[in-house]
């Protein structure tokens, strides 16, 4: 059963079997924490902020404590943590997830442990193992997330990603990331609220990307991600009902990666010099060079980190080896440009 | 899963001392190593063991060699359209072959039942946190209908324990199609379905002292009962239990969208708030759940 991992040379961030099952020897030792990640041969530059490669692992779809029992975090181009509230949040009722072709519909509902716990525990773990990270923001109201912002203007975390785009809460989320008049208000309050790098995760669930994104930058956003999610559900044809207990949900996952390649693409039309983080469908280095050639910076793996928890480091491994052959692409990469 | 070649970076081992979230670390032994993640596994058999349920065998020496009682797998579809994980209790382990044992009640399980000896197939675990059976006890293992399966790895464990009984209490829809299994395995075996009643009357039967506890003490006073089945039933076994002072452990089951503790699909309420079922569990105890009288 193994016989694919065998040939797996060492040092890839990752468990190989040819490592023996003691694991350790063939690995080599990465000095010190704060030292530049010098083993990739493509970085890319974020809003000023570097990453390592241009892959990156998308927010709620990666956690410390069972990724890093996978593989090495720190080897992303940058880590983006589950959203964080003021305090802590249960989320919605189970079921959370249904499956549909080529992807997933979730109604997790941003349970998580709060801004508190998040500054004790994830985000100093990560930064110990030299992990740049992007800390995702969630709210309810304005408050919350100038709340949040304010607990992480000084804190260790590279850069913010305000999370207007979550459909599957009832306020906050979604419905200030849907209208340019309150996301304009929004981001300029969190904008002086903190210095740090700040990126604004767009929701698809709008009409016009580009209205939507120019708010965000004349604002003071620092860049753009997207896409968060599409609204979607199944239904159990057996009882008729919804699957998922919040009825509706967030689409992602293969399905949704010509979607979110089209708005990236309409939003680089419009903003030539806005840094970009595309996701939306990504599992492989294919995917993510696509994502490339369409404006972005930069990409998070999602989904696919759900179905392999090595996802994001594997397509970090191949885009690597498609960037070889496009020097050009690359070096624009590294010196934060798009196209 | 293709070949995996990566390249020279991402070389840190993972550090133990940072890290300091090992609380149900799949496997300790394996020090600073990181898990396997999905891989490709060999089926070697696949059988119907009653009518809608599949026996199937497949061979993966990782996790044969560190699969604990109560843990599970996710097996993967080999149709790149059904995406999401399935994941089964390890049923049994005998060398590299590991057993499963499942209903088909959708598309997923359907084409598992479909697969012959030789196929490939995606498979990652093992995951979660399995039963305790750390102490010196009679174990009562309650199981209801396709919960069953794990309690057999449990009860094959047990016996090459000196210090450790097994009892099965097996509550079944009609056909009994885990007894002849159990009882190689089990001290003793007692099973019903539901023209007679349901685990609770095995429970009352065979624990409750109204025939005597016919079973014997076994050889510590102690009794541990563990249980998976569906939610209701595991719910009535731990009142059950805890109204006649026994510890009970309890394997859950959730919709996962991972199975490995990174999306926070598969929660359970528990007496400190909501927990990962694939991470946190699958098994909990009554006490966690807040599930004792
Ligand atoms: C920890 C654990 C251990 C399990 N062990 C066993 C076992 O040993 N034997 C056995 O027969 N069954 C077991 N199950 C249930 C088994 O996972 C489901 O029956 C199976 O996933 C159904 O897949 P499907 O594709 O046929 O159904 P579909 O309805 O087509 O599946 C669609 C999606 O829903 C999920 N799903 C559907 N039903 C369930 C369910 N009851 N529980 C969890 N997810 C579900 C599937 O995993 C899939 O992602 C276990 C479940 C869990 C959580
Ligand atoms: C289970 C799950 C949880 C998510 N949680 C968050 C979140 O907390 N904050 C956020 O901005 N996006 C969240 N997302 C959206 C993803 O980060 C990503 O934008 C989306 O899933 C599309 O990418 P994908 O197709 O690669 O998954 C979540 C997605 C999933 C599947
Ligand atoms: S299934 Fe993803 S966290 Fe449990």
């Amino acid at each position: 059963m193994m016989e694919s991992l065998q040939t797996d040379p060492a040092g890839t961030g990752m468990r190989s079997e040819a490592s023996g099952e003691e694991g350790r020897s063939p690995r080599a030792e990465t000095p010190g924490t704060d030292e530049p990640h010098t083993g990739w041969r493509h970085g890319t530059v974020v809003a000023g902020v570097r990453w390592k490669n241009p892959v990156g692992t998308a927010s709620g779809t990666f956690n410390l404590a069972a990724c890093g029992r996978y593989y090495d975090v720190s080897a992303m181009g940058a880590i983006s943590t589950k959203g964080v509230s003021p305090v802590p949040w249960e989320g919605n009722p189970t079921p959370r997830t249904a499956e549909t072709p080529c992807g997933t519909v979730n109604a997790v509902g941003l349970q998580n442990p709060g801004v508190e716990h998040y500054l004790i525990d994830e985000l100093p773990k990560l930064k110990a193992l030299g992990a740049t990270v992007v800390t995702n923001v969630a709210g309810h109201s304005d408050d919350d997330y100038a709340q949040v912002v304010a607990r992480l203007a000084d804190s260790p975390a590279d850069m913010l990603e305000i999370n207007v785009s979550c459909p599957n809460v009832s306020h906050g989320g979604m419905s200030v990331g849907t209208d340019p008049l309150a996301l304009f208000r929004l981001i300029g309050r969190l904008r002086s609220i903190s210095d740090k790098p700040m990126v604004v995760k767009l929701s698809p669930n709008v009409t016009d990307i580009v209205e939507i994104a120019k708010a965000c930058v004349d604002a003071g956003a620092d860049a753009l991600s997207l896409i968060n999610t599409l609204v979607g559900m199944r239904l159990d044809i057996n009882t008729g009902k919804p699957i998922l207990a919040n009825n509706t949900g967030g689409v992602s996952g293969p399905c949704i990666l010509p979607i979110a390649l089209s708005f990236v693409w309409r939003v680089r039309q419009a903003l030539p010099n806005i840094p970009i983080i595309g996701i939306g469908g990504i599992s492989k280095g294919e995917d993510a060079l696509e994502f490339l050639y369409a404006g972005a910076n930069a990409v998070e793996v999602g989904a696919a980190s759900l179905l392999d928890p090595v996802a994001p480091l594997r397509v970090a491994h191949e885009l690597e080896s498609l960037l070889d052959s496009r020097p050009q692409l690359a070096e624009k990469l590294e010196k934060g440009m798009a196209w | 899963m293709d070949t995996r070649e990566y390249g020279e970076v991402g070389a840190k081992r993972r550090q133990g001392k940072t890290m300091n979230s090992a609380s149900h670390d799949v496997h300790a032994d394996d020090g600073g190593a990181f898990l396997m993640p999905r891989h490709s596994a060999k089926i070697l058999s696949v059988r119907e063991l009653a009518p809608g349920i599949t026996h199937l065998v497949l061979e993966d020496a990782y996790v044969a060699r560190h699969a604990a009682a109560g843990q599970f797998i996710n097996l993967y579809t080999n149709d790149p359209t059904r995406m999401m994980p399935r994941p089964f209790g390890v049923s049994a382990v005998e060398g590299d072959a590991i057993t499963l044992i499942f209903a088909v009640v959708g598309s997923g399980t359907l084409d598992f039942s479909r697969l012959r000896a030789g196929d490939s197939i995606d498979v990652l675990g093992p995951l979660g946190r399995g039963f305790d059976m750390s102490r010196s006890a009679r174990y009562v293992l309650v199981g209801g209908g396709l919960g069953i399966p794990p309690l057999l790895y449990a009860a094959q464990q047990l016996m090459a324990r000196s210090d450790a009984d097994s009892l099965a209490l097996l509550g079944y829809r009609d056909i009994r199609y885990a007894d002849s299994t159990a009882s190689r395995y089990c001290d003793a075996v007692r099973s019903i379905d539901e023209s007679e009643g349901n685990v609770i009357t095995l429970l009352n039967r065979h624990l409750g002292g109204l025939d005597g506890d016919e079973c014997g003490e076994g050889k510590s006073g102690e009794t541990i009962i563990l249980s998976c089945g569906p939610h209701p039933m595991m719910k009535a076994v731990a009142q059950w239990a805890s109204a006649h002072a026994i510890p009970s452990q309890l394997s859950l089951e959730a919709r996962m969208g991972c199975g490995f503790g990174s999306c926070v699909a598969c929660v359970e309420d528990t007496v400190e708030g909501r927990k990962k079922v694939c991470m946190d569990g699958p098994v909990f105890t009554a006490d966690e759940l807040g599930w004792a009288v």
